[in-house]
């Protein structure tokens, strides 16, 4: 029998989570709420008794102190009921851990069919209409993908029957099979790849025919009985040929034309030219550079105990999707990557970036979500997903544009940290061996990530699965990532990977090239609801799953490891050297291809790269005369999207936990100022740390990507040199995010032209690692952002993001007993720009704001920069520098306000003695966004010493900070023209987003 | 992972070395610097499954409360937080190690909850415990009137009148809060009864140590008269919100490169070292060695 739980706060207590809601349609829509309150409801699909339900009400769902429940319904005295649930096959994590609870305290066991399936119901007070409940229900509380909704006015509610019992269990009624797939020629190939969504590539099906035709072949599938491929087979192939797993874009053959220069060059392989190579070299010059370009995440030498574990990547399409889901699914899913690297690490930190349309977007387009709520979800889910992990999320970045409301970015990245030695080998090393047993760990397979183009245009009916959308689960993976640490303590791991993109058929897939071969029992495969075909089970995404070699020797004691984490494992195969991956069913073979398969000569992908440059294009300087009021203008960039305070991210994110935190995202006097970088401690016992930044300028891809690169890679070390990093060890993360690049006339016309510019920024990519001695310890691309989105008539209209670099710097520090932050520290320090300002303006803040692109994008070179850079490094060491900051976007105006803030102090500056304020406009001076440069503040007795470190350098003394509060700057004519109180300024930059929590 | 600590004179040989354990699993996390901060104050500590408490082995050994003297319930999300923070975790507790955690407790021996540890002792009842019954849930932890979780740090004032054995010899002191279910919660009457008693034992406050009145961010969860951390009427049982292991080290402090300049002119160097928070597990430390 079926029961339904319902529990609520006590009247008498804040329901904030109403609150929050009532808040949220006051500011999304305009809506007077009157109040907002919310039941719990637990659907409860097991025979229990009552003495039994009144047990698990009372012991466990009922908090007697400040709550109240009942198994009939409980709403009342509202005037609209919401009620919202997950749609079958959504994670309900909550049910599930519901049941565990009930198992545990009621000693009994569920049958297979039996679950807890938790939804909400929203008590809503106020004179509304139903459009308008409907749209709380649909535009803002529930998202279609992933769950369903139902409002009740007074009228209908029937408050005997109330929801009646909502069992969300996946029915697929289906079962599994294989099919196989003619393969008489290449059109029907095609064909039938189209027909079933194999997504195979044109270019590759005569490859795959001139395999399955090959004499050789034939003769040994027909000793497995097999005879034309499998469905098993051919999606097998396509997931290992996708451009995810594969990298076609970045391994491609681009030609590239300069159209004012006419030079003509052929760019082969972008990911070996232009990151692997300089990479492998840099590797050869830094010795505490261990393992880079294969393995899940790069490797560097933290101490001689340790290695930390670095990478990073994006989940854009699906956070577009469902904000929420997708950006949780994204933390969680690259918290993975370092369990699954080398013999597997512990994490330690993590960071997040968000690009999206303006939060106050009011534009005639309708992408799938307004992107002030995208934020908001996105925001949300990776507080849930780091905040879970207990993980700190320490450090990221918030950028506005118009054109990502195509399609929003988030990034993701993750640092760990693990024993330099696992039992005598080092624990960056791993390999699979014959004999060696296939364990699947984690979590269990659905149609989660199955063709996700297909999914969503199929009609939803009560039972099916709303797979291809995930949520993630950090409690699962929490204590996955407890066991595997324990585990490979215990030297039981031989080889580990996660299961993310093409789920086992990656992980497999990959692993078994080491020990050349593999044979899968997929009927083996814990499923979450029968009637998966086979296929399905071989290339699901399922989340929160990793993928181990385990000796045989060690599985009992993997297990019971397993087992004492409450984690669920399963020996689904074995590695052998049989040349051969092999899946069985149930018996059956249904999967044998050569493991030599995919490295036979694929076609490689071609791409025309057509380089206008920027002056060609028609880009000029703007014609702008000097402001006559810097003072509002100053506290008018300070108000931008781009520059202003985002605190509300950064104190919804646990920052702290694992004790290690040493430079906090928010510093200074206030601790509301956005450090440079951020630094941990991860060994406790010890005094070194790491210090990571992240930068990304996508402004400066309308003048040129070859500067936005050099920009973006030059930010990134600043910040990182601000706080105290080091130098010389500088490790970098390449995470691209570009518009799709193949020229088609009528759905890409610009095809070559952002084909050109992601050459361009590769080539920059190549020459700025090189010349700062930065490997690229990981990386990842992210083509197709783009978005095609429903206009008000009808059409829709193609909306392409700006191509978009996010680089990560890394650097272990010595001793951050040393480290230093951004905030003017005491009246009287002097105050120095350190680094030349050019008339550099071009896509600045500044031009921007003027409604201008301009011409003179910022430029790096580094030759000049490097001994700069150097002499810093000495002075924070020496313990000459109170503070240090990195001027970025916003320019020298808007930086030396924030350190002037972050103090809460005055400053009084001459802007004469800058670097290379002669030949400048005061504006450009104030707003050039020239690279190289810091803001330093040092105490004047150390004014002599700090001077003569950087002697001869393009260094100057530009003023001191002072007791008032007055940020005063005066011209080379001593003329006063800035003179605002630094608390008006910083009322001016929190004002935009100050009411966020 | 950690290298052993050094530095502190745990190893004085007629020096008795408290034990204590750390819970871990299903979700919790702060474990690795709880651990680290009782290795620091002079514990010889373990971190240890609460699925090993339960069957009592852990690997081949034999693993029993009634060996150790100091019990952390730490922080973390357990059981995800689903269904209240804490209350998965305490029914599981509850069910499993009710008698025996009772039995620890009347031995003499130390239970510290931290956040979501709190959480789980509030909901087993282990505080506020009036007249000793250690079972009643009487007061609650629920969500933060801001709606969202919270990393602040916060100044707490420290009741000298309580019998809390974790705080002796502190007046203030400046911790990280870090959840989203820290308003304390309770009724009128039983509040009145924690102050009579003197139970509790931390309260949010400003700069200066005064109480922050219910003002945010000060107080930074709207908890009913800015109650941070309560202990049981023997003040052996402590629980709080705030994590005095996420102050292990001087530079976990948000102001600890201004103190170090500030130090500096005056000719003076910031003396490097463990964090005040630390404080809380010496003193749990120095209470056991007293006591047995």
């Amino acid at each position: 029998m079926v029961s339904r739980l319902e529990i609520r706060l006590k009247n008498e207590l804040i329901d904030a989570e109403g609150a929050g809601i009532r808040q949220k349609s006051r500011e999304y829509f305009g809506f007077e709420v009157d109040a907002i309150r919310v039941i719990r409801v637990l659907t409860l699909d097991i025979d229990l008794k009552p003495d039994q339900l009144e047990q698990i009400r009372n012991e466990i769902f009922t908090n007697p102190v400040t709550e109240e429940s009942s198994y009939s319904p409980i709403a009342e005295g509202f005037d609209w009921l919401i009620w919202i649930g997950f749609r079958p096959g959504v994670r309900d994590t909550a049910g599930s851990t519901a049941g565990e609870a009930i198992k545990d305290l009621l000693g009994i066991d569920f049958k297979p069919d039996q679950a807890v399936y938790t939804s909400k119901l929203y008590e809503i007070r106020g004179q509304l209409s139903e459009e308008q409940v409907k749209k709380i229900a649909g535009d803002l509380l529930a998202n279609d993908i992933v769950q369903q909704w139902k409002v009740f006015s007074v009228a209908e509610w029937d408050k005997d029957k109330g929801i009646g019992f909502p069992v969300t269990r996946v029915i697929l009624d289906h079962e599994p099979e294989v099919s196989t797939i003619s393969i008489q020629s290449d059109e029907e190939l095609g064909r039938i790849s189209l027909e079933r969504n194999l997504a195979l590539q044109n270019r590759d099906i005569p490859v795959i025919r001139r395999y399955f035709l090959r004499e050789d072949i034939l003769k040994e599938r027909k000793m497995v009985g097999l005879d034309l491929p499998t469905d098993v087979e051919l999606e097998y192939i396509s997931q290992a040929r996708s451009d995810h797993c594969n990298h076609n874009t970045f391994r491609g053959l681009f030609r590239y034309h300069d159209l004012l220069t006419g030079n003509r060059e052929t760019v082969d392989n972008l990911f070996k030219s232009c990151i692997e190579a300089p990479t492998l070299k840099i590797k050869e010059e830094k010795d505490w550079v261990t393992s880079v370009l294969w393995d899940n995440a790069g490797v560097g030498r933290f101490d001689d105990d340790h290695y930390y574990v670095i990478t990073g990547e994006t989940h854009n399409s699906p956070s577009n999707m469902e904000a929420y889901g997708g950006s949780i699914t994204g933390i969680v899913g690259i918290y993975r990557d370092p369990m699954g690297t080398g013999k597997g690490s512990k994490l330690i930190l993590g960071m997040y970036g968000y690009c999206v349309g303006h939060r106050e977007y009011e534009g005639e387009l309708t992408p799938h979500l307004h992107p002030r709520r995208l934020l908001d979800g996105v925001i949300e889910g990776v507080r849930d997903g780091g905040n879970k992990s207990g993980i700190p999320t320490p450090y990221g970045l918030l950028f506005f544009d118009e054109s990502y409301v195509g399609k929003c970015l988030v990034f993701v990245t993750a640092l760990g940290i693990m024993p330099a030695t696992i039992g005598h080998a080092s624990s960056h090393k791993k390999t699979t061996s014959p004999g060696e047993l296939i364990i699947m760990a984690g979590g269990r397979v659905g149609k989660d990530g199955i063709h996700g183009v297909t999914a969503a245009s199929e009609t939803y009916s009560e039972h099916t699965p709303a797979g291809h959308v995930q949520i993630g689960d950090p409690y699962t993976q929490k204590k996955m990532a407890d066991f595997l640490v324990e585990a490979r303590d215990e030297e039981l791991i031989t080889f580990i990977t996660d299961n993310g993109g093409g789920g086992l058929s990656s992980s497999i897939g990959e692993s078994a090239r080491f020990s050349d071969g593999a044979r899968v029992d997929l009927d083996k495969v814990p499923l979450k609801y029968e009637g998966l075909d086979q296929w399905e089970i071989w290339i699901s995404e399922s989340q929160e799953r990793m993928t181990i070699a385990v000796k045989p020797e060690h599985l009992d004691r993997f297990m019971a490891l397993s087992a004492k984490h409450a984690v669920e494992s399963t020996v689904i195969g074995e590695y052998n050297d049989s040349g051969y991956l092999q899946l069985d069913y149930k018996g059956k073979t249904c999967a044998y291809i050569r493991m030599d398969l995919l490295e036979s000569d694929f076609p490689q992908w071609e791409f025309d790269a057509q380089w206008t440059p920027p002056d060609m294009r028609g880009l000029t300087e703007p014609v702008i005369s000097e402001p006559e009021d810097h003072g509002p203008l100053l506290k008018a960039i300070l108000s931008r999207p781009n520059i202003c305070a985002r605190n509300w991210i950064a104190r919804q994110y646990d920052h702290e936990v694992q004790g290690s935190s040493v430079v906090k995202p928010l510093v200074g006097k206030g601790r509301d100022m956005p450090t440079d970088a951020a630094v941990v401690r991860p060994v406790l016992g010890s005094n070194k740390g790491i210090a990571v930044s992240q930068t990304l300028n996508p402004s400066y891809s309308e003048i040129d990507t070859y500067h936005m690169t050099g920009a973006t890679i030059d930010e990134a070390v600043r910040k990182t040199l601000a706080v105290g990093g080091d130098p010389n060890h500088l490790g970098g993360l390449d995470n691209f995010c570009w518009p799709t690049i193949e020229y088609h006339p009528a759905n890409n016309p610009d095809g070559k032209y952002k084909a050109a510019q992601l050459v361009r920024a590769n080539w920059a990519l190549r020459d700025y690692c090189l010349s700062y001695g930065i490997p690229l310890l990981s990386g990842k691309d992210s083509m197709y952002i783009d978005g095609n989105l429903e206009g008000p008539y009808g059409e829709r209209r193609k909306v392409s993001g700006p191509p978009t670099l996010m680089f990560t710097v890394s650097s272990v520090i010595e001793d951050i007993t040393g480290c230093v932050t951004m905030d003017a520290k005491f009246p009287g320090d002097l105050v120095y720009v350190l680094g030349e300002t050019r008339n550099e303006l071009g896509a600045s803040e500044y031009y921007q704001m003027m409604g201008a692109v301009g011409l003179n994008v910022p430029t790096v070179d580094v030759e000049a920069l490097w001994p700069q850079y150097l002499a810093l490094h000495g002075a924070i060491q020496a313990g000459l520098v109170s503070s240090c900051h990195a001027v970025s976007r916003g320019g020298l105006a808007v930086h030396l306000a924030m350190v002037a803030m972050g103090g809460e102090l005055g400053m009084e500056l001459l802007l004469h003695l800058i670097p290379g304020f002669s030949g400048l406009t005061v504006g450009q001076a104030l707003y050039s966004e020239s690279c190289g440069r810091f803001v330093i503040t040092v105490a004047p007795e150390k004014k002599e010493v700090f001077e003569e470190t950087f002697s001869g350098m393009k260094i100057g003394r530009a003023g001191v900070v002072t007791e008032s509060t007055r940020f005063s700057v005066k011209d080379g004519l001593e003329k006063t023209i800035i003179d605002e109180d630094v608390n008006d300024l910083k009322h001016a930059w929190k004002k935009p987003f100050g009411d966020l929590i | 992972m950690e290298k052993a600590v050094r530095g502190f004179d745990m190893n004085a040989p007629n020096k008795m070395k408290p034990k204590a354990i750390v819970l871990t699993g299903y979700g919790l996390n702060c474990d690795y610097e709880t651990d680290y901060s009782l290795k620091l104050a002079g514990a010889e500590s373990y971190r240890v499954h609460i699925n090993e408490v339960i069957s009592g082995e852990m690997g081949d050994r034999r693993i029993s409360l009634e060996d150790y003297h100091i019990l952390v319930f730490g922080g973390g999300f357990s059981w995800a937080d689903d269904h209240g923070a804490g209350v998965l975790m305490a029914s599981k507790l509850r069910q499993h190690l009710g008698e025996q955690i009772e039995l620890f407790v009347r031995d003499g021996k130390l239970v510290l909850g931290i956040c979501n540890g709190f959480q789980c002792l509030v909901n087993l009842g282990l505080v506020p415990a009036f007249d000793f019954q250690y079972r009643e849930r009487r007061v609650a932890l629920t969500y933060n009137d801001s709606g969202n979780f919270i990393d602040t740090w916060v100044n707490l004032k420290i009741n000298s009148g309580s019998p809390c054995v974790f705080t002796k010899g502190i007046s203030t002191l400046e911790l990280p809060v870090r959840h989203g279910e820290g308003k304390f919660y309770a009724a009128a009457e039983e509040i009145d009864r924690l102050f009579e008693n003197g139970q509790v034992v931390l309260q949010y406050a400003d700069e200066n140590g005064q109480e922050a009145n219910g003002q945010w961010p000060l107080n930074p969860n709207g908890s009913l008269k800015d109650i941070a951390g309560i202990c049981d009427p023997t003040g052996r049982i402590f629980g709080l919100m705030p994590h005095p292991e996420g102050f292990n080290h001087y530079t976990n402090h948000p102001d600890w490169t201004r103190k170090k300049e500030a130090l500096a002119r005056q000719g003076k160097e910031i003396i490097p070292g463990e964090g005040k928070g630390i404080r809380i597990f010496r003193n749990a430390v120095e209470y056991i060695r007293t006591s047995f």
